[in-house]
């Protein structure tokens, strides 16, 4: 037992960027399980299409950054309101099957689509928060080699404290920018906040979307109960193409923040974060939306803390690693298992 | 065909093409199936069901090497009194459920052979009987080793389809059970050193004790939420795998040192042997078909559709939803486990490189897409998704079209074209293919339908 508790704070940040991540995803998830209780399981591949948006419009094209990134969600935006008008529609919501596979098929096509257009390697994308402004004080600094890779890390006082690929010398990296503040002892990454301000402000839209507008109206009306909705005059229809569109922003936002963290983008960048949404979705309950992001954040924490820090370091065991997809799914079973509502979800009173 | 449906007690007008038809398409294999193993098929079943024998006779075409002749007069009144069908899939509203337990299955018998049978059937049950034939003879080493792992792959597929079509339980990870039998067969195999037909039934065995582990959530997890839990469980299964190197391989895999060879007499040119393993593979996948025809219409069976199409119903009259999920989930584990086992004789190696996630994705997609609740769903599942994947391979082929061939370039990924083919059928035919061959429209409902979430 090694009771590190120095670099446990750098796990906690860790885990809460990560979980912000599967909080986005899971919102995507929840939005359109809160319409019409269906899982989509599309959702993942949808957001890594967003992603590759994001990749074409700012690597390939070089359009600012931002620009991209409101671009790709605006077309994911589309794409998901057609998919649901095209796809999901045609189908009776009450029936599960045939919307499974609607969404199964999807996931194929869509994988083997982006496979087909961009192979399956892993394409480096720009990263909106990989070096603090400059006029943020006492970052660190990251480097890079000549070559352009990342090699160096080194600290305000300009000691080299990490080489990430053998390249050793400090003069052969020029400066970047700051990557990361020291809070007690650990590294809070600029990528970590920037996660953290995206999810915010994406929540703080949502909260303004369904709150204020009479669209975010007429979804909340659906999905509470979509005849009754019906029955006073709400397309619903309508409504539930504008849910399908909601959650691919949601998803495209989820990829595109997490996708420098992954080294970039690639067809199959999206499959493990949606078990963790999944997890998270499970365990914040289906179809509650504050839910979502509260049970990505602790399944990041689960995920960081209990299994990559208890696991690997203070038991030592470097196969804990492993077991971070086993425990996402032992959580979605054992939630379904014990609280199927989750959390925060509405509970079901089943009347026989 | 299957058994699906619910014994009716009472002939309908309408239905009557249904059984007639499907008798029929038994009796055009039942010759061969009376000449190879009519003994331990025939006599199979003095069982509870009349229908028995019949599944029998779709073993048959399985064994046949030879063009069905003479025993085909002979075979026919017996395969034709028996209830097998690719019936509807499932009527359960149409019939009360939980009368359903009671068998009413002999009324109708009798009827059946003065029915007419539908071109249709008749066209693929010979199309089928031919290709069985014809493809082992025109086929390279290489080939007939491919087409027998697409037949193998029908097991899984009806796995699937027991646990969803007929337990009414979305599984999105039956790829876990096909791995977990290979691995157990190819550990008996090599490592408790095992005779062949022990280990497959040990790798199957073993997969369905997995499987009733994994029905254990499933008595309280229902509906859409059971297809994220076997999501899950079909994505962690790879990485899980890895770990545990003495059973899966590890990364690297395991070969698996025991060959399947012929006797001498049987030749011993490397096509014999894949003949003989054809040969053999068909012989089980016939059996296996036939053993579940059997389960599915005999009490464990009834008290499994019971269960989907209303539980408590199910449960007032006795039946045991514990005992039933879990079997259910049992008998289609251990179905895609020797699906599993049998792929080790054709393949003397397995990884969990072999089993990634989508696997499991598609093997659920191809049951439905076939048709659930019914057992000849899940060979037409097999056998469009071979078609369509040959045809996307020859048109991505073709080259010198411009941006049309760009197009016709992803057809050549399978998983694009099946992807494609999942969406375009599930619009035309949401009752899966089988739909095609029964007349009757509208009224199935489908299983997870029922759940209350």
């Amino acid at each position: 037992m090694n009771w590190n508790f120095e670099i446990l704070p750098d796990f906690i940040f860790n885990g809460l960027r990560d979980g912000a991540v599967y909080g986005t995803v899971a919102l995507a998830l929840v939005l359109i399980f809160k319409a019409t209780t269906l899982i989509n399981f599309a959702t993942g591949e949808l957001a890594m299409l967003g992603a590759f948006f994001v990749y074409v419009l700012n690597v390939e094209q070089g359009w600012w950054l931002w620009l991209s990134i409101a671009v790709a969600m605006a077309v994911s935006a589309v794409i998901g309101a057609v998919v649901e008008r095209a796809l999901v529609r045609p189908f009776d919501p009450d029936d599960h099957l045939p919307v499974v596979l609607i969404t199964l098929g999807l996931f194929l096509i869509i994988n083997a689509v982006a496979g087909d257009i961009w192979n399956y390697q892993v394409r480096r994308v720009n990263d909106p928060f990989g070096h603090f402004p400059s006029w943020v004080p006492n970052g660190s600094e990251l480097k890079t080699s000549s070559d352009g890779t990342i090699a160096c890390l080194k600290n305000a006082d300009g000691d080299l404290i990490e080489v990430a690929r053998g390249t050793a010398d400090a003069d052969m990296c020029e400066m970047v920018g700051r990557t990361f503040f020291e809070v007690i002892g650990a590294r809070l990454h600029y990528r970590t906040i920037g996660t953290w301000i995206g999810l915010a402000l994406a929540l703080i839209a949502l909260a303004i979307i369904l709150g204020k507008t009479k669209a975010g109206l007429a979804f909340r009306a659906v999905s509470s109960n979509a005849e009754s909705a019906r029955l006073v005059g709400v397309n619903t229809g309508r409504t539930l193409g504008f849910g399908w569109a909601l959650a691919s922003v949601f998803g495209t936002l989820g990829a595109a923040l997490v996708s420098p963290a992954l080294g970039g983008v690639n067809p199959n960048m999206m499959l493990t974060i949606l078990i963790y949404a999944l997890a998270a979705a499970a365990l914040g309950g289906l179809d509650s939306l504050g839910g979502a992001v509260i049970g990505g954040l602790v399944v990041g924490l689960i995920k960081s803390v209990l299994v990559s820090w208890f696991g690997v370091v203070v038991l030592g065991q470097a196969y804990f690693s492993i077991l971070q997809l086993a425990m996402a799914f032992l959580l979605i079973l054992i939630v379904l298992l014990f609280r199927p509502a989750g959390l925060f979800g509405t509970r079901r009173i089943e009347r026989v | 065909m299957s058994g699906d449906d619910w014994p009716t007690p009472m002939p309908r007008p309408g239905d009557d093409d249904d059984a007639g038809a499907e008798a029929s398409v038994f009796a055009v294999f039942a010759p061969p199936e009376t000449e190879i193993h009519g003994a331990p098929a025939g006599a199979g079943d003095p069982g509870p069901e009349p229908e028995a024998d019949e599944p029998a006779a779709t073993a048959t075409p399985r064994d046949a090497d030879d063009p069905v002749e003479t025993g085909a007069r002979g075979a026919q009144p017996a395969a034709a009194g028996l209830s097998v069908r690719s019936g509807p899939p499932v009527t359960p509203t149409a019939n009360p459920p939980v009368g359903g337990v009671v068998d009413a299955g002999g009324a109708d018998r009798g009827v059946r052979h003065r029915r007419r049978i539908s071109p249709l059937r008749w066209a693929s049950a010979a199309l089928l009987g031919v290709w069985l034939v014809a493809m082992p003879l025109t086929s390279s080493v290489t080939e007939l080793r491919q087409n027998t792992q697409i037949i193998v792959m029908v097991l899984a597929v009806l796995g699937v389809n027991v646990a969803t079509g007929y337990g009414g339980m979305i599984s999105l990870g039956h790829g876990v059970f096909v791995a977990v039998g290979a691995f157990a067969a190819a550990y008996a195999l090599d490592d408790l050193a095992l005779p062949w037909a022990v280990s497959i039934l040990a790798g199957a065995a073993f997969a369905g004790l997995v499987g009733a582990l994994v029905g254990l959530p499933a008595l309280r997890i229902k509906g859409i939420h059971l297809a994220l839990v076997t999501l899950g469980l079909a994505i962690v299964f790879q990485p899980l795998a890895k770990r545990v190197p003495a059973f899966s391989g590890g990364v690297s895999g395991r070969a698996v040192g025991a060959e399947l060879v012929p006797p001498s007499w049987f030749g011993t040119t490397r096509w014999a042997e894949g003949l003989y393993r054809y040969l053999i593979c068909l012989a089980v996948v016939g059996l296996a078909m036939w053993v579940t025809y059997n389960v599915i219409n005999s009490r464990p069976g009834r008290a499994m559709r019971a269960v989907r199409d209303n539980d408590t119903a199910a449960a007032v009259h006795g039946v045991n939803l514990v005992a039933s999920r879990v079997n259910t989930f049992a008998v289609s584990a251990s179905l895609a486990g020797l699906a599993g086992a049998l792929g080790i004789i054709l393949v003397p190696f397995t990884s969990q490189e072999s089993f990634p996630f989508q696997e499991s994705l598609v093997l659920y997609a191809t049951a439905v897409l076939g048709g659930l609740g019914s057992l000849w769903g899940s060979v037409l599942g097999v056998a469009i998704r071979e078609v369509f994947s040959r045809i996307g391979e020859l048109l991505g082929g073709v080259s010198g079209l411009g941006p049309l061939g760009e197009f016709l370039r992803l057809l050549d990924e399978e998983q694009f074209v099946f992807g494609m083919l999942l969406v375009a059928l599930t619009f035309v035919f949401p009752r899966g293919l089988i739909g095609l061959f029964n007349r009757r429209r509208g009224l199935p409902v489908s299983p997870s339908s029922q759940d209350r979430t």
